[in-house]
């Protein structure tokens, strides 16, 4: 490709750039998550109920990663907000969603003193709070340094 | 418009817009440009922020090893 048609190429589309670079982290992360609840569920014999957990990150995390990167793109120049910034507003609206989708497939258990994750890992509602900061400070980090490192290598920040 | 209207017209511009004196710079500017583009981008990459964003990423995984059930429930989210 000559270097006028790959300028014109990087000048368009930029949504479906910021939906590429969006979907990267989950798509790549996913594969991973399925390697260690194989390993688990197969190789460790407890009994998680892979097929039910694994559909929330498989089917919508990707998605919704891609799109909210379209709406920063789509909004930064009003907002000025930063893709660090951008990212851990994230959490607040998957982690509703994530939760109601794992209690309706049974992923989730709600307890008197803590909620179930996967029929294994037990986690007492003190640590919510804790869990939800780690994971904005995830997202942060990771929304900051590998989205915004890809939307830079793409053309579109 | 005839020849004596320009000559007229070129008179009465050059009286409005006098010549400007030192039509050289003094300086080459583009070092200045180099400084204020790396201050810039020194700005953006300030090393507090690293440090602050390293301190995250250590308090993320100290978690991570004080509560290890919650590595799987963060990973659902990613």
């Amino acid at each position: 490709m000559r270097p006028q048609e790959l300028e014109d190429f990087m000048n368009t589309h930029p949504y479906l750039r910021a939906y590429l670079a969006g979907i990267f982290v989950p798509t790549l992360v996913l594969p991973l998550l399925l390697a260690m609840f194989i390993v688990v569920r197969i190789v460790m014999q407890v009994p998680v109920p892979i097929e039910q957990a694994l559909i929330f990150p498989m089917a919508v995390v990707p998605s919704l990663f891609g799109l909210w990167n379209m709406l920063w793109l789509g909004t930064h120049a009003r907002t000025h907000l930063s893709i660090g910034m951008h990212g851990p507003l994230l959490p607040i609206l998957i982690m509703p969603m994530g939760a109601t989708t794992a209690s309706c497939l049974g992923v989730l258990q709600l307890g008197t003193h803590g909620a179930t994750w996967f029929q294994a890992c037990q986690i007492p509602y003190a640590l919510i709070a804790p869990c939800f900061l780690a994971a904005l400070v995830g997202y942060y980090l990771v929304w900051k340094y590998i989205v915004g490192f890809l939307n830079r290598v793409l053309g579109i920040a | 418009m005839n020849a004596h209207d320009d000559e007229r017209m070129k008179e009465v511009l050059r009286r409005a817009l006098p010549p400007v004196e030192g039509d050289e710079l003094g300086r080459d500017l583009w070092p200045a440009m180099l400084r204020r583009m790396d201050a810039e981008s020194g700005a953006a990459q300030s090393p507090g922020w690293a440090w602050f964003d390293a301190a995250l990423l250590a308090g993320m995984v100290a978690f991570g090893v004080f509560v290890p059930a919650a590595i799987p429930v963060l990973l659902f989210y990613l």
